[in-house]
């Protein structure tokens, strides 16, 4: 058997800057480009992006001549790198289109065009979805401070886009046999969890209040998600899929506040 | 403005039926015109604790299915003037109400110009209970001082929290109150129920009364008076004590110590 020591493979979520071409004209994307970054060097130097030509790609199965067609994706690769910006990988409608074939870039498949809610108020929770005790939060959101600093090159031409996923808020308490769920983001209760209720998230889970419940945190495989609580008296806390019930917390650290986390692939729980 | 009152609890034998009678009694005996609606089609209880077995004709379900007239099937009280009984069928099942249904009873009842609507739910989170609290405004979690019943409260705020019409519709929730019931000081002392605090901290809503464990609440049912017509008795002032913090008033909460015993019980028990 092999040594797996000093390799691991794992999933983790990270941000990057996206940049989007929906123009195929390459002098205009140049000029943009050129002129943005004259704004802030320092700010876009080696900086990695997403390049994202979906808006110049076909969706998968249509007919007839792609919007990016006259675009010569290996000059407009060197375009970036010449303007100090490190594309990383191209997202597109569809890896089979001629476009996403000539990109010298690993492809990934993303949607139409990415669904910005402009709004990022968490605020008053969305509510209990009807007919279920589910509640997910937004998709995707851009965060309203956020949105300022994006850098908008558009103009019909090249755009940058940070999206910040707002977390997820709820401020009541969670019941019993409730279940919540923060998809791709943060998991915020303003209140107590409890027993019997289960609160799940992609990324941290922050509660202020007693957790009585479930907490899993990082379940699409975020092993370095976290869970905080103001009193651990918790039936099972789980970072990334490794868990622990209540009967293994150190007694001294029940009823306490907590930070749990994944650490070497072990759940520490530690004072807070 | 008519004002509906969900009693509720999720557990069974706790007391709701209890507390829907004395309630409904109490708000009637400070002069609102009141109704209360047992819920619990097929285990028609209500009507044994206020007294009117004998005069049930029509029931819940008949009007529901537009079978009787409203005037037909309220039963007055005997006692006070404007309390209203609606009795649940007892040959019928939960299956025999639907939510229209019960909308246009609702309705009828908001046109007879009720000033309180109180609605004695089933045990259970079927569609019994979620039918009883669907158009609560205010919510009594009957809650006894032990674990299985503060968890089962717990869930059902959770239900009310998302299967009634106010959070369906996105207006305000539903008000909660904690009613605890058979609350035995000595018990709490000995370490045999949970205390107040304990029960308040595990489901953080504001209280409205704690019942003392006593055997007038039995007496009371058995003789088809609510408790709280029972002024001598502690529960009965208990229950009064609710009303008013019901109504808006802030009162002490008492009967959450042991009695003393004076020195002749002390020495002859």
């Amino acid at each position: 058997m092999a040594n797996e020591k000093g390799v691991e493979l794992k999933g983790g979520m990270y941000a990057f800057m996206s940049l989007r071409i929906d123009t195929a004209d390459l002098a205009r994307i140049d000029a943009i480009l050129g002129d943005k970054v004259q704004q802030a060097p320092g700010f876009f130097k080696d900086t990695p992006v997403v390049l994202d030509l979906t808006p110049l790609t076909h969706p998968a199965g249509s007919s007839g001549d792609e919007p990016g067609a006259q675009l010569d994706a290996a000059a407009l690769i060197a375009c970036i790198r010449r303007h100090r910006l490190v594309p990383l990988v191209a997202s597109v409608t569809d890896k089979s289109s001629p476009l996403a074939a000539s990109v010298a870039l690993p492809l990934i498949e993303g949607g139409q065009r990415r669904q910005t809610v402009t709004d990022g108020t968490p605020g008053a929770a969305p509510g209990f979805a009807p007919g279920d005790d589910t509640l997910t939060g937004a998709a995707v959101t851009v965060d309203r401070g956020m949105q300022e600093q994006a850098m908008d090159l558009s103009g019909g031409g090249a755009e940058i886009e940070y999206v910040v996923r707002t977390p997820m808020l709820v401020d009541r308490p969670v019941r019993s046999g409730q279940q919540l769920y923060a998809r791709d983001t943060d998991l915020i209760v303003i209140g107590q969890v409890g027993p019997g209720a289960e609160v799940i998230a992609d990324n941290n889970i922050h509660i202020y209040g007693p957790l009585r419940g479930r907490a899993l945190c990082g379940v699409s495989g975020n092993t370095s998600a976290r869970i905080f609580c103001q009193s651990l008296e918790a039936e099972l806390v789980s970072v990334a899929g490794n868990y622990r019930m209540l009967e293994t917390i150190p007694a001294d650290l029940r009823g306490k506040p907590a930070k749990i986390a994944l650490d070497n692939d072990r759940l520490s729980i530690e004072p807070l | 403005m008519t004002k509906t009152i969900v009693v509720t609890s999720g557990k069974g034998g706790v007391g709701k039926t209890t507390t829907s009678a004395s309630i409904a009694t109490g708000l009637a005996r400070r002069g609102f015109k009141t109704v209360v609606i047992d819920f619990d089609v097929g285990l028609r209880n209500l009507d044994l604790i206020m007294g009117c077995e004998r005069r049930v004709v029509y029931d819940l379900v008949n009007l529901v299915n537009q079978e009787s007239s409203l005037h037909q099937t309220l039963i007055k009280d005997k006692r006070l003037d404007n309390l209203y009984i609606l009795p649940a069928s007892q040959t019928r099942d939960k299956d025999a109400l639907t939510i229209e249904g019960i909308a246009r009873v609702m309705h009828k009842l908001r046109k007879a110009e009720f000033d309180y609507i109180v609605c004695d739910s089933p045990a259970g989170i079927e569609k019994g209970a979620k039918m009883a609290l669907y158009f609560a405004d205010e919510a009594i979690v009957t809650t006894n001082p032990e674990v299985s019943s503060v968890r089962d409260s717990d869930r059902i705020l959770g239900i009310l929290q998302s299967e009634s019409k106010r959070s369906k519709m996105n207006e305000e929730p539903v008000k909660e109150h904690l009613l605890i019931t058979r609350y035995n000081p000595s018990r709490v002392k000995d370490g045999q129920m949970l205390s107040v605090d304990d029960i308040v901290d595990l489901l953080a809503i504001p209280l409205l009364g704690i019942i003392p464990e006593s055997p007038s609440v039995l007496e009371s049912s058995n003789a088809g008076k609510p408790v709280i017509l029972d002024d001598e008795s502690e529960a009965g002032q208990a229950y009064a004590d609710a009303i008013d913090r019901l109504l808006g008033e802030t009162k002490p909460h008492r009967f959450m110590e042991v009695p003393k015993r004076g020195l002749l019980k002390r020495i002859f028990g």
